[in-house]
């Protein structure tokens, strides 16, 4: 029986041998960016790499999402490496759809030729038998928490019931099999320091969709005959930033709105203005608390000026918490390749990531390769090293693997057996449920 | 027995000879600005200048008022020669008070100057046939609606009823036995060309005393735990902004205010945040409208916070309506004095955008509010100076006087005229009815 090292090594090789074809996977998917739950190209692509690598998968999982095994042929818990299929959309970024602006500004596109380099370099390096349990490839729509008009259009058609590719996966069960789960993001050298960062927490959110109506009316004619609904959001904007000195610095409160209409024609006075925002704390407790005083703040609003306001909060993601004993393996397998003084251990992240909802309910990592240079989710935001940015990634996660599966999967079955999970599925899913509100004000 | 004219030419002799000592009085007073229901000083110089002239009177009317009577020598109607006592408060006013900003920036001072000069040249007539009805000589305390607080605090003690001069002495009932009223208002070159301006409007008003209840807590260390009223008052204010285009031209709504407590130290969050602000506009329903606006806003505000208001609306003041017939009388002694080509007559539209509570007397009787320009600088503004004092206190006391004369020589039969052409728009009954139904306090507690 070869050792664990020799397993690494053997696989290090194989992802090195299809190192340009697994670079290209991500450069193709650059250049053909796509939002969450439209997918429709980087699946197809997805799918063709799991056919091309005979790699057993399923597709069309909560719209465009792809779940692939690997079987080693030995009872054990199931292992899922993850990759995020959806790009964001920043108008002026160099490799934006010049049609739809979406473009690769956090990264993505590595994630999914990652996922892939760690499953084919598994099974072209012959490893799976002499590890137990099972490698799931997932490929999960929709991390960006955007377009949420669209998506709470899908929703109410009854194609989503949340607006997050992972809690969609736990709703539909894709998850169901999955005992531990670890995914790679890229990050930029002005965020991070060194090559690989891991560890640490991230904020959770719940997004709302709110509308403001008013009545129109000439704008110069007869403005006092209509209700100016853009000066509601206006005020009600007001309104959130005066809520912000009572945020606790521990919470790290994160509110920050865009309108998505703001009016029709300059010289009707605005009837329905869409406002869209996210509200974002470390812990539940805290962004839910924070959620009320936008609320009051929105109803305010709507109270000024005489008007209405219709609020949806959707559930949004949960905050993440990082498995320490997971982290461990994988701050070892990463320190092997870029070195001890490459690594960088994280505090709290204020971003978002709907990893943190699967942390809720089983052992996760969601470590950073530092492969970028500009601000995350900029225009500036581009993957500079792809070697780092795809193949070391992919290594660094697929040792971890080894060293969960390898010895009758010891390590993966000592960290399942000592976790206890915060939430159960049920646990989560009517959590997440009773996160969602309708709510129409007039006072 | 003498003509009009003739008497007309004795009063206005009378005032002449005391116009050193008339426009003393106004400088007296420039130098002691008092807020309204405080003219203490004023009062008593007024009482003491009465009985220099052997006028008898009655002292405290609504706090600080005075009222004296020249009888006249047949029975007729009453007509009331009006002086306000009370100054605004303008800090950096050159004549301002220095401790307590008060400043006559408005030129009250030469009303009641001037109204004594009214009274020295209608002595004469005293129990004369001559004089068919008698003059009621008033120096009225607060016109200036200010000091809200203090006001509603008098309100809530009991010591005022309706919280201005003349509306409390309507309610008091020292009006009860006056039949038409006079009084002229100083105005400045930058808004009146001519020397004497008659007829327009004003703007009627509800005044708003508001506080915004917070909670306080540290500032630095747990903001959390605080409810910050100031915040509450800020997002209501600027909410009040945005009410401003839906404001018709017409309707001449104002909505301003001035927060009088901003909280008690920096490092607290505010937790009592107070406000006294005004809606005006140009009738009762569009203030009516409009303070609706400005209640939503407050309450806005509230709610945004978590934050409690208390919204007490207190009955301002209504409209003016300037009788046309008693104008045209004033006009002819005016032009007189100063000359037809410096006189401006505005017609009963135009409407100046503040508001005076003349416009609750005009509502009952009929009434004169004319200007006279003696000023210079902006009213209410720190640079509000009387520049002409024979043009502030002589000129006007002589036409009011004449203007008395006209209406009750012979017989009353202008006065008469006037009373029997005119239609007040409501009793006194009615008035204080009214004002009563727009009192209100209203708790809002945002959650």
């Amino acid at each position: 029986m070869a050792t664990t090292e020799a397993l690494k090594v053997a696989v290090q090789e194989a992802i090195d041998r299809r190192g340009q074809e697994l670079i290209e996977v991500a450069t193709t998917i650059l250049h053909n960016p796509e939002p969450g739950f439209r997918e429709q190209k980087t699946s197809q692509l997805t799918a063709r790499k799991f056919r091309e690598f005979g790699i057993p998968f399923q597709d069309g999982i909560a719209l465009t999402g792809l779940k692939g095994m690997l079987e080693t042929g030995n009872a054990g818990p199931t292992i899922a490496v993850m990759g995020e299929l959806d790009s964001l959309k920043v108008l002026d970024h160099p490799h934006a759809d010049p049609t739809t602006a979406a473009a690769h500004a956090c990264g993505h596109h590595c994630q999914i030729a990652m996922m892939l380099a760690v499953g084919v370099g598994l099974k072209d390096a012959g490893v799976l038998p002499e590890l137990a349990g099972r490698v799931a490839l997932l490929a999960v729509p929709a991390e960006e928490y955007i377009e949420i008009a669209y998506r709470d259009q899908l929703r109410r058609e009854g194609k989503l019931e949340f607006l997050g590719g992972k809690p969609e996966f736990i709703r539909l069960g894709a998850l169901d099999d999955v005992d531990l789960a670890m995914m790679t993001h890229t990050s930029s050298s002005q965020t991070e320091h060194g090559k690989i960062a891991y560890g640490g927490t991230n904020n959770g959110i719940v997004a709302k969709h709110i509308r403001f109506l008013g009545k129109a009316a000439h704008a110069g004619g007869a403005p006092h005959q209509g209700i100016n609904a853009l000066n509601a959001a206006m005020i009600a904007m007001s309104a959130i930033h005066a809520q912000r000195e009572t945020y606790r610095d521990e919470d790290t409160i994160r509110i920050h709105p865009i309108i998505t209409q703001g009016g029709i024609a300059v010289s009707s006075v605005p009837a329905d203005v869409h406002m869209e925002t996210f509200v974002r704390g470390k812990t539940i407790e805290a962004f839910l608390a924070a959620n009320q005083q936008v609320d009051r703040a929105l109803r305010a609003g709507a109270m000024a000026v005489g008007g209405r306001v219709e609020v949806t909060t959707l559930p949004g993601y949960l905050p993440l918490q990082n498995h320490t004993s997971m982290l461990d393996i994988y701050g070892a397998n990463a320190a092997a390749l870029v070195g001890e003084s490459n690594i960088t251990q994280l505090g709290h992240r204020t971003g978002s990531t709907d990893m943190g909802d699967v942390s809720q309910l089983m052992p996760v990592i969601h470590p950073y390769v530092v492969a970028a240079t500009g601000t995350g989710h900029g225009s500036d935001y581009l993957v500079q090293d792809y070697e780092l940015g795809v193949l070391t990634a992919a290594k660094a996660m697929a040792m971890t693997v080894i060293d969960l599966l390898a010895n009758g999967a010891h390590h993966a079955k000592t960290i399942k057996a000592d976790y206890q999970a915060p939430l159960t599925k049920a646990q989560y899913l009517s959590l997440m449920r009773s996160m969602f509100e309708e709510a129409s004000y007039t006072e | 027995m003498a003509t009009i004219t003739e008497l007309k030419a004795q009063t206005q002799a009378l005032i002449e000879a005391r116009s050193t000592w008339l426009i003393d009085v106004a400088k007296t007073i420039l130098a002691h600005p008092e807020p309204g229901f405080q003219e203490v000083t004023t009062a008593r110089l007024v009482s003491e200048k009465l009985h220099e002239l052997g006028i008898a009177h009655d002292t405290g009317l609504a706090l600080t008022g005075i009222k004296g009577y020249i009888r006249g020598g047949k029975p007729g109607p009453t007509v009331a020669v009006l002086g306000e006592l009370d100054s605004l408060r303008v800090p950096g006013h050159p004549h301002a008070n220095p401790d307590t900003g008060a400043a006559h920036a408005c030129g009250h001072h030469c009303q009641i100057a001037m109204m004594l000069g009214a009274a020295i040249g209608l002595k004469a007539l005293e129990e004369q046939e001559a004089l068919a009805g008698n003059v009621a000589l008033m120096a009225v305390p607060a016109e200036e609606f200010i000091d809200v607080q203090y006001r509603w605090q008098l309100h809530q003690e009991g010591k005022l009823g309706l919280m201005a001069g003349k509306q409390e002495l309507i309610r008091l009932g020292a009006f009860d036995d006056v039949d038409l009223a006079m009084m002229v208002h100083t105005s400045s070159s930058s808004a009146e060309a001519a020397k004497f301006a008659l007829g327009g409007t004003s703007n009627g008003h509800v005044v708003k005393f508001v506080r915004f209840i917070g909670k306080s807590a540290h500032a630095g260390s747990a903001p959390h735990q605080g409810i910050n009223a100031l915040q509450a008052a800020i997002v209501a204010l600027n909410a009040l902004n945005t009410q401003r285009e839906t404001l018709r031209n017409d309707d001449t709504i104002r909505l301003h205010g001035i927060l009088t407590s901003g909280g008690a130290s920096v490092n607290a969050i505010p937790a009592d945040v107070r406000y006294e602000g005004r809606v005006r506009g140009r009738n009762a329903e569009v203030i009516a409208d409009a303070n609706l606006k400005m209640d939503r806003c407050l309450r806005a505000g509230a709610l945004a916070m978590g934050a409690k208001v208390n919204i007490v609306t207190i009955p301002g003041y209504l409209p003016m309506v300037n009788n046309q017939p008693m104008t045209e009388v004033f006009k002819r002694n005016a032009a007189q004095l100063v000359g037809e080509s410096n006189l401006a007559t505005h017609p009963p539209t135009r409407n100046r955008g503040g508001s005076t509570d003349m416009g609750d007397l005009s509502q009952i009787m009929p009434v004169i509010h004319p200007y006279t320009t003696a000023a210079t600088g902006t009213g209410h503004g720190a640079d509000y100076i009387i520049q002409d004092y024979v043009q502030a206190v002589i000129n006007p006391a002589k036409a009011m006087a004449m203007t008395v004369i006209d209406l009750l020589a012979e017989d009353a039969t202008k006065a008469r005229e006037v009373l029997a052409t005119s239609s007040p728009t409501m009793s006194k009954q009615q008035y204080l009815a009214l004002q009563d139904s727009r009192l209100t306090e209203e708790l809002y507690e945002g959650q």
